[in-house]
């Protein structure tokens, strides 16, 4: 399959909604019953404790917790950099991880990272071919222009030569996600992307993640702790407890796509947004007792 | 595109030009001629102890007799050989095995121990053993000469082999990277910046240990011809010899500078 079919309008994809498209859907996720426990300096540590979630294929998921909580570890389990103690996670019904297997690192499960993972020594064009030119699936000549198409969807145009360290922020993040979207994943990963952006920076990229996801139709695994950011991009939000982890409340999100800002001002969404705040609330309350005592 | 990009000709003719008529370049000659003119009004003056020194004057007749002496030039292509040499070879040897210890546990906890030992030897320490081991006097002038850059690039670049940050490895491998992909696309560009620090503070102390040993064992060099001057009772030859080391100095290091821009772009940022 082409690598890059994604990044021009699909035929079939109906944008409005996506469940229409006829694109074949992979990217289904199904944790059971997982459990993260590690031992750092012989403390043992329940991360995530009998984690059990459903993700269909192409759903934009959001996780929302307290910090700390281990979203992040069942998403580095999923994505491959850490093992399963107990459980099993799926992808289309084929064993990723279990307590005995662990699948490494691949392009099917690719990560964003919190803090940026573009390499500051290569240029953004560079950092966003990465992927395929390694895996020898694509020649440069040909690699380096679907890049730039796919640069300029994202709304960056003029910065392939440029070095991550010349851009701003938030066309970092961007350039960092057109990086992860050339590789055509099955599951796209995000762990707090824009936690470092301000709120104006961080609008305008939330609606270039959308048109990506509605253009695309990947599987979504976004974490963060903005809860509103939660209910406009998400589908489904999971509201996960405290440490250790486990699955408190599901929320379906019927807001219909796609979305923009003016969903922020809807009546469902302040209704959802209280339901989650709810939630959160009490898991939040819990997690700052327990790292006081911690400290104590 | 109006301003000058980094790849034209013309933009690097700006650039150059922009950098040698620079404020930059006007305070740092300001404050030289000011140290010149003080120089040479306390040597007229007759000041205690600084009259000992030979004043600008008689310095620079000595300059301008040594110019045209074709020993003078041999001395700066002595030491210039010697260094070139042991630095390369230093960096030859130094780098390959500097990120090795950085990337593998195993060799680093092998290697670091003998490394941490041998590394406080001043490198002249061991001029008097590398003449007993070396067949001739110069190979063991740029031994010693390899040793002073050595060291320190190897202590630069494991600990900056050593600092890479894990996202990057992840992000990597996530993309499907082989180990030899990890290493050339990840663990060398990240590393390059402290190699460049290596080299820089490894060419400065070259040249401290070079001029070192040739004051010591040699018959050649700009060291040897300070230390000589010093002996004959020609004493602003002397202060010439320190100035040209100086200056061969400031040029080697202004070579590395320029290397490690050009191999480093994207620090070029600020």
């Amino acid at each position: 399959m082409n690598t890059v079919s994604y990044a021009m309008e699909l035929p079939g994809a109906n944008v409005a909604n996506p469940a229409l498209s006829s694109r074949p859907s992979v990217g289904k996720l199904s944790i059971r019953d997982a459990s993260i426990i590690y031992d750092p300096e012989g403390v043992h540590v329940v991360a995530v404790e009998n984690c059990s979630l459903e993700i269909p294929a192409g759903e934009f998921c959001v996780i929302v917790g307290p910090p700390e909580c281990g979203k992040t570890t069942l998403l580095n389990a999923i994505a491959g950099f850490r093992d399963l103690t107990f459980g099993e996670i799926y992808l289309d019904d084929q064993l990723l991880c279990s307590a005995d297997k662990t699948t490494p690192p691949g392009a099917d499960r690719i990560v964003v990272f919190r803090d940026g993972a573009l390499f500051p020594w290569d240029t953004v064009l560079d950092n966003v071919i990465y992927g395929p030119v390694v895996q020898g699936k694509m020649k440069k000549k040909e690699a380096r222009e679907a890049g730039e198409e796919l640069l300029s969807r994202m709304g960056l145009v003029g910065i392939s030569r440029s070095y991550p360290g010349e851009i701003s922020c938030g066309m970092r993040r961007r350039a960092e996600i057109a990086r992860a979207m050339m590789n055509d994943p099955k599951v796209l990963l995000l762990d707090e992307p824009f936690r470092a952006m301000d709120a104006l920076t961080r609008t305008v990229i939330q609606k270039y993640l959308l048109d990506v996801y509605d253009a695309s139709n990947k599987t979504v695994f976004f974490i963060t702790h903005d809860l509103e950011e939660a209910i406009f991009l998400g589908t489904k939000v999971v509201v996960y407890t405290a440490r250790p982890g486990k699955v408190k409340k599901l929320i379906q999100v019927d807001i219909p796509r796609p979305r923009d800002f003016r969903v922020l001002s809807s009546e469902r969404y302040q209704d959802l947004k209280e339901e989650v705040i709810e939630a959160v609330r009490d898991e939040a309350r819990k997690a700052i007792e327990a790292d006081e005592r911690k400290r104590a | 595109m109006s301003a000058p990009g980094r790849r034209t000709t013309r933009g690097l003719a700006i650039k150059i030009q922009e950098s040698v008529f620079s404020k930059e370049t006007y305070r740092g000659s300001a404050t030289v001629i000011v140290l010149l003119i003080l120089w040479e009004t306390a040597a007229q003056l007759g000041l205690p102890v600084i009259k000992n020194i030979p004043p600008l004057t008689s310095v620079l007749d000595a300059f301008r007799e040594v110019i045209f002496d074709s020993s003078y030039w041999g001395s700066w292509g002595a030491s210039f050989h010697r260094i070139f040499t042991g630095f390369i070879v230093a960096q030859i040897i130094g780098i390959p095995l500097g990120l090795l210890m950085g990337t593998s546990r195993f060799f680093r906890e092998m290697t670091l121990p003998v490394f941490e030992v041998l590394r406080p030897i001043p490198p002249l320490a061991w001029v008097p053993a590398a003449a007993i081991f070396w067949p001739t006097r110069e190979m063991s002038i740029i031994f010693v000469t390899f040793l002073g850059a050595f060291f320190v690039l190897i202590l630069n670049i494991v600990s900056g082999a050593r600092a890479i940050d894990s996202r990057y490895i992840r992000a990597a491998t996530s993309m499907g990277s082989r180990r030899k992909d990890i290493f050339w696309r990840i663990v060398l560009p990240a590393t390059l910046p402290s190699i460049i620090v290596g080299m820089t503070v490894g060419i400065g102390l070259a040249w401290n240990t070079v001029v070192a040993a040739e004051m010591i064992a040699s018959r050649s060099g700009l060291g040897f011809m300070t230390w000589r001057s010093y002996v004959t009772f020609t004493y602003p030859l002397i202060v010439v010899g320190m100035i040209s080391i100086g200056i061969a100095g400031y040029i080697s290091s202004g070579i590395i500078r320029l290397l490690g821009h050009h191999i480093t772009p994207w620090l070029r940022t600020n």
